[in-house]
């Protein structure tokens, strides 16, 4: 599985490069992470509660980054294993200047995963995964925004709901269903509260 | 019309349709744990360490092994393959993983607790570390230089590499033809889909030393043989198995897997009872998966369109071990086949069984079969249109004549009887066939229309498995008769006790009709007995279309010596010469004896029954009591036959393939109840439309099942289908005394080539000659509008 995308965010480099390496504000940021702590230079551990379609369970795992090159890019190597299943990937991440004063990132990751996770929940497994990559950014950004406007607090920007994520995983869906041009507004609407309910139903009966 | 013929509705549908089936999931014993599999998500790796710790911890759960701990002398107690070929490599495969794994499913541990759920959960606590190993997934690739070893006992990854016929003679008729038609065939891994998945309970008793094991099984007795000789070591008689209800095979349940060993070991050591059901993921992945072929097949030809020679070459996956009779599916019950219903001069075929990081793969309903059918019925199709013919016309050319039987291949078989052209007659009227290709013509110059397709396929099958010498010669390390005891009771109703263990083939119903017919008695006074190492004596089983073929048979045969002894008794009774007396099933006021030409001369069959029991008015030279008992071994297999004609209809902008109608014209011989061959017809019909248009099992590239699941793998559904117009010829079988074949498996064998013949010719305007099952509307769609980017 192939995991790419970019983000553009309103913040200097170096303000999204202090928040891409600092675990507690990734720990924040995405969906279902229960922790993530510092293991070593350049290490961290963590758990990580991932529901797929009717497949669930906690991950646990260990992300080590390399080849640093701040505040541009690194190298990120993840391994996670759980009831589920396991996960391994590699990739990078990588800054540069948008022209409009901000940053742009860019995420490449090649990723292998294995298991119930993969057996059961294959054809949700892409936009599961987009959508956590998504809505870890866009948590990013408002954490970010947090902390560039001022406030060194950032506690508004809590980890999105179960419930926020279901309805996320849902747009992503039906983003894909629908080509852009023909996805009329109210119909879009429609399609993204049946799917949303579609897929609570889905999980509680998981 | 006798009982035999007659369509006498399922006498066991009543308690199935109303659920009270008893299956071995619905049986629980006082004192039962619940035992869970760990098994490996990954499809090739080391075991580093598997750390149980959290698991034992966990409430509920009283114990967690592993490989180790099921070996404590050092020795692992392995599954046993049940069929050699020469040469054959034989990995260990052990119950559970032992530092290696080598599928997605691959037993690690085993977690035994007080209920399921706390089995499942602590299941989720072992830790196991895996350093994964790469893996290899395709059989074509699996003998590559580089691809990853899988045994060490298999350098190459190959299990076996077999060859059948003359290839110098077959080199000569290639050289010889003027036309060839050549395909490359994949065909399909699929997944078997009993409704039931694979269940077990296993009761020990450590004062008698007694192992009872209710299990979902096709054949009780070669278990408890199999688990004797090779995973359990116990005393085969103090080893009961027991088949209750088993909820469908197709195959899936013949053969010897490590869980049910696992279970009774864990029963055994714990001294309570143990229970172990598979979820239905779980069987996705453990069942024994079916075909997954690689393939090059040519057809050389005259100008005529004679066929001159037969070439083929196939690398069959074996997945990760070699299964009970997984050596021989791909060899003696496919190359044995590709004659097909034609007289063909000359033939080689090459097999390799190649290990994969998959599944292992072992017989699927008509295991072998399907697969030679599908190569002689695609070439067929591609040499029609190599040669210009019609595709009937080209089949009807190379038939093997009915004067020519009994007809010895170049492929080591004897066909014993066959007429294969008023079977095509019969199928080509009842399709329509010249209408249905003037509609053809129309559509394809209407745009506006979706595209028709006819697609045949005259197929055989080799079943009734099998003559014992001749499996023995060619490597089963069983032979293949079969057992029946009639006991006939003291007031004249009788119980069968059958060896043949059925699981849906409706043996309450056929079985009885066998006795009750050759008895004069009325079906409801038979009782078929079978699936209990207990009371049935041995017993082989039921697969490969054998149960009328050969347990019945051996019914036949145990009813006339019953009816031997009767006569001796009868004979006394009349005071009559044993050889005046005749016994006639079917004399006004009931079954009786009579001295020959003077009916009025009579026993009545209940009487001389009686007179068996009380022995007061006996002949002094018999013994009391009326029960006998015959082992049935065949003389030769059963050739089953026909032509099956599907009609598809594509849509030209999607890509979907609509199965419009299906035609089956099969010819078992004698039909014991022709709607129970009927229904076996139809289902047999779906699977292969299934295997041709929806199901496949995939594996991405590093191993993981991704159809591992109902979402993602498609089984037919009833909507996909049209009704099926179903007929018959009647060639009976000259070797076995009921004169049948088996059907359990045509419906399977013929379908997927006649729907593929189909959709090709469907698209045959757009230069198609082949497209690869499951012919998605993708595949289709492709074909259609970017030729050849396929």
């Amino acid at each position: 599985m192939r995991l790419q995308g970019e983000h553009a965010f309103e913040a200097p480099r170096q303000v999204v490069w202090e928040a891409v390496m600092d675990p507690e504000v990734i720990a924040r940021v995405m969906p279902g992470c229960k922790a993530l702590e510092r293991v070593g230079e350049n290490a961290y551990q963590g758990a990580m509660k991932i529901k797929v379609g009717p497949v669930q369970g906690e991950f646990k795992g260990a992300v080590t980054l390399s080849d640093l090159d701040p505040p541009s890019s690194y190298r990120l190597k993840l391994s996670g294993k759980g009831a589920p299943g396991f996960v391994e990937g590699e990739g990078t991440l990588t800054l540069s200047d948008a022209e409009d004063g901000g940053t742009k990132l860019i995420y490449d990751l090649e990723a292998k995963v294995g298991g119930r996770i993969a057996a059961v929940g294959q054809r949700l497994l892409d936009s599961s995964a987009r959508v956590i990559a998504r809505q870890s950014l866009e948590g990013l950004e408002a954490q970010i925004k947090a902390r560039h406007d001022g406030g060194e607090t950032a506690a508004a920007a809590a980890a999105p709901s179960e419930a926020d994520f279901a309805g996320r995983f849902a747009k992503g869906l039906a983003a894909e269903l629908i080509p852009p041009e023909r996805r009329p507004l109210a119909g879009g609407v429609a399609v993204v509260v049946l799917l949303a309910l579609a897929y609570l139903i889905f999980r509680s009966c998981g | 019309m006798g009982v035999i013929g007659s369509s006498i509705k399922r006498r066991e549908d009543p308690a199935l349709i109303t659920g009270r089936g008893r299956y071995t999931d619905d049986l629980s014993l006082p004192g039962m744990l619940h035992a869970v599999i760990v098994r490996s998500p990954h499809a090739h790796a080391r075991i580093v360490s598997i750390d149980a710790a959290a698991a034992r911890a966990a409430e509920g759960v009283v114990a967690v092994y592993d490989g180790r701990d099921l070996v404590p002398g050092g020795e692992i107690k392995g599954v046993p393959t049940g069929w050699l070929l020469p040469d054959l490599k034989v990995p260990v495969h052990p119950l559970l993983a032992v530092d290696r794994v080598r599928y997605v499913g691959d037993g690690v541990a085993v977690v035994v607790a007080e209920s399921r759920y706390a089995a499942r959960d602590a299941a989720d606590l072992v830790e196991v570390e895996y350093e994964p190993l790469p893996a290899v997934v395709d059989p074509a690739k699996a003998t590559a230089d580089g691809a990853p070893r899988i045994h060490d006992e298999a350098p190459e990854n190959v299990a076996f590499d077999w060859q059948l016929g003359d290839r110098e003679k077959t080199d000569a008729a290639f050289a010889a033809a003027t036309k060839v038609a050549r395909l490359k065939l994949r065909n399909n891994r699929l997944i078997p889909h009993a409704v039931e998945p694979r269940a077990c309970l296993a009761d020990y008793d450590p004062t008698s030393g007694e192992l009872t094991l209710r299990m979902t099984s096709q054949n009780p007795h070669v278990h408890r043989l199999l688990m004797h000789l090779a995973s359990m070591g116990l005393p085969e008689h103090k080893m009961r198995i027991i088949a209750p209800e088993v909820g469908g095979g197709f195959g899936s349940k013949i053969h010897h897997y490590p869980d049910e060993a696992i279970t009774a070991w864990c029963a055994i050591n714990l001294k309570r009872p143990v229970k172990w059901t598979a979820t239905r993921s779980e069987a996705n992945l453990t069942d024994a998966h079916g075909r997954d072929h690689a393939t090059t097949a040519e057809l050389a030809l005259d100008d005529g369109g004679r066929i001159l020679g037969l070439r083929v070459e196939t690398y069959a996956a074996m997945g990760a071990y070699l299964s009970t009779f997984a050596a021989s599916v791909p060899t003696y019950l496919y190359g044995t086949l590709l004659s097909g219903q034609y007289d063909i001069p000359a033939i080689h075929v090459h097999v390799y069984g190649v290990f994969t990081n998959t599944t292992p793969v072992d017989a699927y309903r008509g295991a072998g079969r399907p697969e030679a059918t599908f190569v002689v019925e695609r070439l067929m199709d591609a040499a029609a249109e190599v040669c210009g013919l019609d595709p009937a016309a080209i089949r009807r050319r190379n038939f093997v004549p009915p004067e020519k039987f009994p007809y010895p291949t170049q492929v080591a078989l004897e066909y014993d009887s066959g007429n294969y052209e008023p079977a095509l007659d019969k199928a080509l009227e009842l399709a329509g066939y010249d209408a249905l290709r003037e509609a053809q013509k129309a559509a394809r110059d209407d745009p506006k229309k979706p595209l028709i397709g006819i697609g045949l396929s005259s197929y055989i099958e080799a079943c009734g498995l099998a003559p014992s010498q001749v499996v023995g010669a060619l490597g089963a390390q069983a032979g293949l008769w079969e057992s029946a005891k009639i006991r006939v009771q003291p007031s004249g109703s009788v119980t069968v006790y059958t060896g043949s263990s059925a699981h849906g083939q409706g043996h309450h119903t056929t079985f009885a009709q066998i006795v009750a017919d050759k008895l004069g008695i009325d079906p409801e006074q038979v009782e078929v007995v079978h699936g209990d190492t207990e009371k049935v004596q041995f017993g082989m089983g039921t697969y490969g279309s054998r149960s009328a073929a050969v347990g019945g048979s051996a019914i036949a045969t145990a009813t006339d010596k019953v009816v031997a002894k009767a006569r001796k008794i009868a004979a006394h009774l009349l005071e009559a010469a044993e050889e005046d007396v005749v016994f006639d099933p079917a004399a006004d006021g009931g079954p009786a004896f009579h001295v020959r030409g003077v009916p009025d001369k009579r026993q009545g069959w209940g009487d001389v029954v009686l007179q068996a029991y009380l022995a007061h008015n006996y002949p002094d030279d018999l013994e009391p009591g009326l029960e006998e008992t015959s082992f049935y071994n065949p003389s030769n297999f059963v050739y089953p036959f026909g032509t099956h004609v599907a009609v598809v209809e594509i849509d030209r902008e999607t890509g979907e393939v609509r199965l419009a109608r299906y035609v089956a014209v099969d010819d078992c011989g004698n039909q014991i109840n022709p709607m129970i061959v009927a229904g076996q017809v139809h289902g047999g019909i779906a699977q292969g439309v299934g295997q041709a248009l929806w199901e496949q099992a995939v594996y991405d590239d590093s191993g993981q099942l991704v159809t591992g699941t109902l979402l993602d793998y498609a089984v037919p559904r009833a909507h996909n289908l049209p009704s099926f117009e179903t007929d018959h010829t009647v060639t009976p079988c000259p070797h076995n005394p009921l004169g049948v074949k088996g059907i359990g498996e045509a419906g399977t064998i013929a379908s997927p080539a006649a729907v593929v013949n189909a959709v090709v010719d469907a698209l045959k305007p757009y230069g198609v000659n082949h497209l690869d099952m499951p012919i998605t509307p993708e595949k289709v769609w492709r074909a259609i509008h970017l030729k050849g980017a396929l």
